[in-house]
């Protein structure tokens, strides 16, 4: 695995827009179409586009630098430190009883505890692992099953439950570290992130979205498409919309705990033409009572 | 988790010969099988906290020696302790 840095020849405090430089002008120079025939190029390029698929994201060049993703961005599990093995239930060859031994030889009710934890800790059962997970928004809300890179090259799948919110954490039984004895395996714990869209905000099991509306659907009303996370639907368009008005799409949000899903809230947003149109200036200026309209006559100035 | 000899010196960033060292002092006891010797996540932890001594700490052999005791003592006190707790 090579450092995605040395790859792109930048140093690793460099600015963002430093590693697009640098690798626009190694993509460009070993671009496989522009060196046909020539198989260390191609290599060369598959490397130099992964270490920029890496460094090109802020979010995943963060967890890149934080050590929690390897240069080929499999999930590294957080740094651990010694502690966390020895005074883990997991037996170990480390383990010292020098310092209580002595108690242990006694007759009493306390050296009988002792002597049944030695026995116990034997069968242990072994660690949970911690692992982070990035879904996109659409996902959280359908639900969807997703691969796991493991640090140790092997795969997890997971299954993403249907309206699951962001820093929900997943236990998968049985999938963490190997127990002692008859103890059985530790349990994986996954946190998932919810990757924002940026057209839906969620609220609770509700789904909300700004939708940009032409004047003549505003005006005269009409069927359009509106984007929601599991595909797009028609909606109709009222004669007469405003900007602002809210309209709902019963049954489009995320699932809800009993059972039936949220609803998606559309707010309208009327958007004129890109280009100043003389058709419409010239409708407007002969337009007598739109020029009697007065929005701001109930004091909102 | 284990890893050969090769993997867990990358892992833990050490010399070949430092290793035969610690593991000559028994500050490093992996696991001996029939393929050979066995490094787990564990080991890589440990041999970590001991060049964090040793390097950055500037703890010296015996320093390392005693701390190393001290501290398995510590966890299986701890260990002991975190049963009874439960036991009770």
């Amino acid at each position: 695995m090579t450092n995605p840095y040395e790859v792109l020849g930048v140093a690793p405090t460099a600015a963002s827009a430093d590693i697009q430089k640098a690798y626009r002008k190694l993509a460009k120079k070993l671009h496989p179409d522009l060196n046909p025939g020539d198989k260390a190029a191609e290599e060369k390029f598959k490397e130099v586009t992964a270490a920029y698929d890496l460094l090109g994201d802020a979010e995943k060049r963060k967890r890149f630098d934080a050590g929690e993703i390897d240069a080929t961005g499999a999930e590294r599990p957080q740094q651990r430190f010694y502690r966390d093995y020895a005074t883990s239930d997991h037996a170990h060859p480390y383990t010292s009883d020098s310092g209580y031994a002595d108690f242990m030889d006694a007759d009493d009710a306390l050296a009988e505890l002792l002597r049944r934890s030695e026995r116990a800790r034997a069968n242990r059962r072994g660690q949970d692992l911690h692992y982070r997970l990035p879904i996109d928004f659409a996902e959280s809300i359908t639900g969807a099953n997703k691969r796991l890179t493991l640090p140790d090259g092997g795969t997890l799948d997971v299954t993403i439950p249907p309206g699951l919110v962001d820093g929900q954490i997943l236990r998968l039984r049985g999938k963490g570290a190997p127990g002692a004895g008859t103890g059985g395996p530790g349990d994986a714990l996954i946190e998932v992130e919810v990757e924002p869209d940026p057209r839906f905000t969620r609220e609770g099991d509700d789904i909300s979205l700004e939708l940009p509306i032409s004047l003549s659907e505003a005006v005269l009303g009409g069927r359009i498409r509106v984007p929601t996370p599991t595909g797009a639907v028609t909606m109709t368009v009222p004669k007469g919309s405003n900007t602002g008005t809210m309209m709902r799409l019963k049954g489009k949000g995320a699932p809800r705990d009993g059972g039936g899903h949220g609803d998606q809230f559309v707010k309208l947003k009327v958007v004129l033409p890109k280009s100043p149109d003389p058709e419409l200036e010239a409708f407007v200026s002969n337009w007598e009572k739109g020029k009697a309209f007065d929005p701001r006559e109930d004091g909102a100035s | 988790m284990t890893m050969d000899k090769q993997d867990f010196l990358s892992r833990a960033g050490l010399q070949v010969q430092t290793l035969e060292l610690w593991l000559e002092q028994r500050w490093l006891i992996p696991e001996q099988t029939s393929a050979g010797t066995n490094f787990s996540d564990m080991d890589v932890a440990r041999a970590r906290l001991i060049r964090d001594l040793k390097d950055d700490f500037g703890v010296n052999d015996a320093g390392v020696d005693v701390i190393l005791h001290l501290l398995d003592q510590l966890h299986g006190l701890r260990r002991a302790f975190d049963q009874l707790h439960r036991d009770i």
